[in-house]
């Protein structure tokens, strides 16, 4: 069973990738070699990250497309630690170093040494402002709004809401709480009657809300960043008070609790996040840079949106305890990059 | 010596007056829901905190840095074996109690045969850990067995089963320190290792006894915090290494060592989070929070020290 799964992802990463080959008649990256600099592992979102660029990129290699396609983490998610990695992957020789940062704006004078080597650089999800880097960027604020338009279309009479919060300081959580907080005001029927920080971790998310339910009114909907859905979840529950309307983040935990909670009693919710797989849209991005094509530098990745419909196709395909994931093809790279021009 | 003198009662005093103050918010309502929510999150920080506050206790330079990576490692490992299998939870236990008991002792070895300073053997040999509990589940999240999860989150005579755990712990350590043997060793080791070296103290042991009881505490801790929370994550204790040390020092422990304060510690674990709950009741944002949750902080540990002075 495992083995003929894998068997046919990589019967079809290959197939992608001859494909590629026969339709790209520009030059061939076969004996280029990407690093990929991450700032931090410890997180199953990060995980899968790891494992999708260990398996496309393993698959890149074995193809022929690329030499390598080494993976790096850094210890400690610190900025000058990333930006020494930065300096090693130059001195070894990478041709295209794919990055998560560890901060937008600290690490822009190794990236700026990269690229004065000749690196190509790469950014993706936690991506760096300089110029010379391109820019694999997920519309934080438009996922917030999006929450909040969901739940007017839910709940037209509007009520109180709940914000959780991801790590406080943090470039994303910034980002998304600004687009909620947008979404709120185009949609006055909602109030945000609270907010709490939840550290995109279910046990510090529940720990967050069990403190303050108590001091808040009746509660008809969760805005969340993903990860802490089912932390708020469980802390409703021990609260003895209604489940309101959570916005979940694509765990598989969420899911699994969502499709429970709908056979019991119909509960009916969205999932929005962004898939750890933009690894590998970044890998295919970097590649085709490589290869010479036209890149724009900035290059937008969507969400990965489970609804209703879709909550069982999901929840088969995501691992216990994972997130749920999608694998980009190179056919998806050039779309997204197409779209871009 | 009154009430007063003890270094213990104002943390205890801070955790009641951030009680009221959510209380006099909602003017009453939730009274319950809320010391029960405190306890049961205030245990876990108790039982880490009791386990930091032995080695704090051992005197300067000396402190687990470890923490977090034991409770993940613990429970990434107790919650493998589990498997969400009914029946499996003493194995768990068993598992995560092994956890701790070799994590101790390895913390010890690096520190003893290597002659590192504490704070560097375990900050150095927690990046081991971690990656070791990467490195076994890659971040999974299992489900714990069902009974165990409803004990995790189930309740005795009112209070939060993980609170009766965390009271029977704190018992036990008070009565080792202040009615055993070992307990004044501990002492004696901390206010002055040299002298109690002299004066035939098995010094070492002492160390390494209680390097692997704040182990074995931490992995007990990620046990039972994994199991209520619906299964163990990689970054599951990242909060516990400042509060392990917070919550020490804000029960009045001193930092210095040799003089340690159990009821303390379950007065800063409540207060710790009491005051996080009230400071997001009245809405505060997360700098207003963080910078008056340090003067809260701070304020209690003066009020704490100079009492002390004077009596």
């Amino acid at each position: 069973m495992m083995i003929s799964k894998m068997l046919l992802g990589a019967a079809s990463v290959a197939m992608v990738a001859g494909l590629a080959q026969a339709e790209s008649h520009m030059a061939d990256t076969s004996g280029k070699r990407i690093a990929l600099s991450n700032n931090y592992a410890g997180n199953s979102w990060r995980q899968a990250m790891l494992q999708t660029w260990e398996e496309v990129g393993g698959q890149a290699v074995a193809d022929g497309v690329l030499a390598a396609a080494d993976a790096y983490t850094t210890s400690e998610n610190q900025a000058t630690e990333q930006a020494a990695q930065i300096q090693n992957m130059i001195l070894q020789g990478y041709d295209a170093i794919v990055m998560n940062a560890a901060s937008p704006t600290a690490l822009n004078g190794a990236v700026k040494e990269a690229c004065d080597a000749g690196v190509t650089v790469v950014s993706f999800d936690g991506i760096v402002t300089e110029p010379c880097a391109w820019r694999i960027a997920v519309d934080f604020a438009a996922m917030g709004r999006e929450e909040v338009d969901y739940l007017a279309t839910r709940l037209p009479d509007g009520g109180n809401l709940l914000e959780i919060r991801g790590l406080a300081g943090v470039f994303v959580d910034d980002e998304i709480s600004k687009g909620i907080h947008e979404g709120v005001a185009e949609h006055d029927q909602f109030e945000i009657v609270g907010s709490v920080h939840g550290d995109w971790a279910q046990d510090v998310a529940q720990k967050a809300v069990a403190g303050v339910l108590p001091s808040l009114p009746e509660i008809v909907g969760v805005v969340t960043q993903g990860g802490d859905g089912y932390g708020a979840a469980q802390a409703f529950k021990a609260a003895g008070r209604p489940t309101p309307l959570i916005v979940l983040g694509n765990r598989q935990d969420e899911l699994q609790w969502w499709a429970e909670q709908r056979a019991a009693n119909n509960y009916e919710t969205l999932s929005l996040s962004i898939a750890p797989g933009v690894a590998s849209l970044a890998l295919w991005v970097a590649q085709q840079v490589l290869a010479g094509n036209e890149v724009p530098k900035d290059l937008t990745v969507p969400f990965l949106k489970i609804t209703q419909d879709t909550l069982d196709e999901s929840l088969a395909s995501t691992p216990e305890g994972s997130v749920a994931n999608v694998t980009y093809t190179l056919g998806d790279a050039k779309q997204v990059i197409a779209d871009a021009q | 010596m009154t009430v007063l003198t003890k270094p213990w009662i104002w943390s205890c005093v801070a955790a009641a007056v951030a009680y009221a103050l959510i209380l006099g918010l909602t003017s009453g309502r939730g009274a319950g829901e809320l010391a029960y929510a405190a306890l049961s999150f205030g245990a876990f920080a108790a039982i880490v905190g009791l386990g930091q506050m032995l080695v704090i206790t051992l005197g300067p330079g000396n402190v687990d840095l470890s923490v977090p990576a034991t409770m993940t490692l613990a429970a990434t490992l107790a919650l493998k074996a589990m498997g969400t299998d009914p029946g499996t939870a003493m194995l768990g236990l068993v598992i995560a109690l092994f956890v701790g008991f070799g994590v101790g002792i390895a913390n010890y070895a690096l520190i003893y045969f290597l002659r590192l300073p504490p704070i560097i053997a375990t900050l150095a040999a927690s990046l081991v850990y971690q990656s070791l509990a990467i490195w076994s589940n890659r971040g999974l999240r299992i489900k714990p067995p069902s009974g165990l999860a409803d004990f995790a989150t189930g309740r005795f005579l009112g209070l939060p089963n993980v609170a009766w755990v965390g009271l029977f712990l704190a018992i036990v350590v008070w009565v080792v320190l202040e009615r055993s043997v070992w307990g004044r060793w501990l002492l004696a080791t901390g206010q002055n290792m040299r002298a109690a070296r002299l004066a035939g103290v098995p010094v070492e042991l002492v160390r390494a006894l209680t390097y692997i009881s704040v182990a074995v505490f931490s992995a007990l801790t990620g046990y039972l915090l994994a199991s209520f929370s619906g299964g163990a994550a990689l970054n599951m204790g990242a909060e516990y290494l400042l509060m392990s040390i917070a919550v020490v020092v804000v029960g009045g422990s001193s930092i210095a060592g040799g003089n340690s304060n159990v009821p303390g510690v379950w007065g800063a674990a409540l207060f710790m989070f009491l005051v996080v709950s009230m400071l997001n009741s009245y809405g505060a944002g997360a700098g207003v929070r963080n910078v008056l949750t340090g003067t809260i902080i701070i304020g209690i540990v003066i009020a704490a020290s100079t009492r002390r002075v004077r009596a």
